[in-house]
């Protein structure tokens, strides 16, 4: 994955970044960093034993025996010159990650520590967000969702919007009145406005808009699965257009 | 107080944030130039290692927090110590050469600390991410590399950090400090523009329409008030270059040339009053390791005194082998207390007036240059009246003496003498032999000597 020149750097970037995961713990000894961040704490560990050539592996998971949520495995190989990265695997869908993704998701988990708690502020979300990916990615709706439903529905006046085909969200929109308040919008009602009137705040395309309404918090772990969901539909996105250009 | 332990909790800070990389302390004196650079070069890593690092800066003040008072009170009650302060940049690019220098006629160099100035820095003015771990590497590495002589038991501390900056002083120090900052720069820039400016925006309004490098050398009317590297277009030139290169990292916005060159030199006024009430404040000389540095504050305060003149004069590129000898020797000619005689070699013929005199330094350090030849010259001949006694007494004094006595033919002296005698003659003979020889040994090793190989290895 990477050349051996780099690999030092890479190795040594690594080890700054587990020796603020160790401060994290010294401060916290109850502190419970991202799975991907404790399989690869173990496989980075289990590789100084190691000679040239062998390789470590790390696993870990949230949740319990019966329901495993978000389990990673990371596999690093040990070289004359540093570390390679063979595989970062998300073993409940059977997606790789490239490292390029896990350091945004170690970088994603520094800046939500910054922020006391298991819940954040959805604004806070998206800044962290927007701060570890670059291109500014996240659009924190807010005090503007009056103005994005009123373009949701004039767009479906005008025949431009197509719902899918679950008759529930029909009757969803049915039931909404102008005076509903947007807390009371079912969750999926929200992002599906926020999806379709993502290109009027903003015009470059590929932007996420978060929903979320400002009185409610966001759970720590959903923003790593928006960052997650978002960094593999845009490696997915990236691949086809170079398969594209292969063809 | 215990000083030692207090600068443990300082490296107790760094093993924190990069004790996992620490194999980096190589023994080559430049590798954290290039490994500040290689890190913040590296896509992605550089962005991961400036957040897992963002908060050493809050560390590092909690530290001073903690500290700072013991450590004032301990430099200000020393006063029968030689201390200097550091100015001129962050540190000094290569710590350890600088420290190699100073720490042969000083007790104690006192500097500011690196990576406080850095974050406080960061916090001001917001530097490009890669520019400051650049920074922020290369500066934690200078200083680790010097863990050892900095909690070396020795009975002056050779090096003492402390976070030198306007940020520590009052309010009411820091405007006067600024307002005499000011008016220097506003003085010297009327002076060598000659318009009579009346303030700082007055200096800026006419500098600011001074667009390009020729703008502003044709525009200077007193070119002897410049430090010699800007005295010559090309020198004057490559210095704005060089000096726009560092600033663009900074998040500020500089228009014109003439601004630029504004900007340096209202902040070398600025620092050169910092660097003036710190001494003060520490009883301590100024010491510089760069030209235009050392320029700006002889312009402003005067000449300046012996020690100060032969410190920063050591600092001098001609003294660059004095840095080949290895810094653990360093560390043992000062447990061993050897400073004031070296003191003594160094400053011989040199005296406050002279220093006073000679702003550039030149007198001072060709004195330095030759009070030290006469030293080695006169080590050299000691080690060699060493050398030839060893060879005296075996070639010569042992062959006669055991010779004598296995034959028979006894030396005598004074008519009467026993073998007893001549048994302890030759045990004498060989226990002074093993003197000289241990001596030689230690001579050899010394500091001093390592110092004259270095010299003439020049």
């Amino acid at each position: 994955m990477k050349t051996i020149k780099e690999m030092d750097i890479f190795a040594d970037g690594m080890r700054i970044f587990l020796d603020y995961v160790s401060r994290q713990l010294r401060k916290n000894p109850n502190y419970l960093p991202h799975p991907i961040i404790r399989a690869f704490g173990m496989a980075f560990q289990g590789i100084e034993s190691l000679k040239n050539g062998e390789c470590s592996m790390g696993f870990s998971s949230e949740g319990t025996k019966d329901s495993v949520y978000e389990p990673y495995i990371v596999v690093l190989k040990k070289q004359k010159n540093g570390v390679e990265v063979k595989e970062i695997l998300n073993a409940k869908v059977g997606k790789q990650l490239s490292v390029d993704m896990m350091i945004i998701i170690f970088r994603l988990q520094i800046q939500l520590d910054k922020i006391e708690g298991d819940l954040i502020d959805p604004e806070e979300a998206v800044n962290a967000l927007n701060y570890v990916i670059p291109g500014k990615k996240f659009y924190f709706l807010g005090n503007r969702w009056k103005e994005a439903k009123e373009e949701f529905m004039k767009l479906m006046k005008e025949g431009k919007i197509h719902l899918p085909p679950d008759p529930n969200i029909a009757e969803q929109l049915k039931q909404i009145r102008s005076e509903t308040p947007w807390e009371n919008y079912p969750n999926n009602i929200r992002a599906l406005i926020g999806s379709f009137i993502a290109q009027k705040f903003d015009s470059r395309g590929g932007i996420v808009v978060i929903t979320t309404p400002k009185k409610l918090k966001i759970e720590k772990y959903k923003v790593f699965d928006i960052a997650t969901e978002f960094l593999m539909a845009e490696y997915a996105r990236c691949l086809r257009l170079v398969s594209k250009k292969i063809d | 107080m215990d000083i030692i332990k207090i600068y443990q909790g300082y490296f107790d800070i760094i093993e924190d944030y990069f004790g996992n990389i620490k194999h980096y302390l190589g023994p080559e004196e430049d590798s954290h130039i290039n490994l500040g650079m290689d890190m913040a070069n590296y896509p992605l890593i550089s962005d991961l290692i400036f957040d897992a690092t963002a908060d050493i800066g809050l560390a590092i003040e909690k530290y001073w927090r903690d500290n700072i008072k013991n450590i004032m009170d301990y430099i200000i009650k020393d006063r029968n110590v030689l201390k200097c302060v550091y100015s001129g940049n962050i540190s000094p690019p290569i710590l350890e050469n600088f420290v190699k220098k100073s720490a042969l006629y000083i007790d104690t160099v006192i500097l500011p600390d690196p990576i406080y100035s850095l974050c406080l820095m960061q916090k001001q003015i917001t530097m490009d991410n890669k520019y400051y771990i650049n920074r922020l590497i290369r500066n934690v590495f200078n200083i680790w590399k010097l863990k050892e002589l900095i909690l070396a038991d020795t009975r002056e501390r050779i090096i003492l950090i402390l976070p030198i900056n306007l940020g520590i002083i009052t309010q009411k120090e820091r405007e006067i400090l600024l307002k005499a900052g000011e008016a220097g720069f506003v003085s010297y820039i009327s002076d060598l523009f000659g318009h009579d400016l009346v303030n700082n925006e007055a200096c800026f309004d006419y500098m600011h329409r001074l667009e390009t490098t020729e703008d502003v050398f044709n525009a200077i009317k007193k070119k002897e008030i410049l430090p010699n590297e800007f005295k010559q277009f090309e020198s004057f030139d490559s210095f704005l270059r060089a000096f726009y290169d560092s600033q663009k990292y900074l998040k500020i916005s500089i228009r014109t040339v003439g601004e630029r060159f504004g900007i340096y030199i209202r902040s070398q006024f600025i620092r050169v009053q910092e660097h003036k009430f710190f001494c003060e404040k520490l009883t301590a000389e100024p010491i510089y390791d760069n030209e235009l540095a050392w320029f700006f504050f002889n312009y402003e305060i005067g000449g300046i005194d012996m020690d100060a003149s032969i410190a920063s004069a050591l600092q001098q590129e001609k003294f660059e082998w004095i840095t080949k000898v290895p810094l653990i020797a360093l560390k043992k000619f000062r447990e061993e207390n050897k400073l004031e005689y070296m003191r003594s070699v160094i400053r011989k013929g040199i005296t406050d007036l002279k220093a006073k005199s000679d702003r550039e330094l030149i007198e001072v350090s060709k004195e330095i240059e030759k009070n030290l030849q006469e030293e080695f010259l006169r080590q050299k001949a000691e080690i060699e009246d060493l050398r030839s006694e060893v060879k005296k007494i075996t070639k010569k004094d042992m062959p006669i003496t055991t010779l004598g006595f296995i034959a028979g033919f006894i030396p005598v002296l004074r008519d009467v003498i026993s073998l007893l005698t001549v048994g302890r003659d030759i045990n004498r003979l060989v226990s002074r032999k093993k003197n000289i020889t241990q001596e030689l040994i230690g001579r050899e090793s010394d500091f001093i000597n390592l110092l004259m190989k270095s010299y003439e290895n020049n």
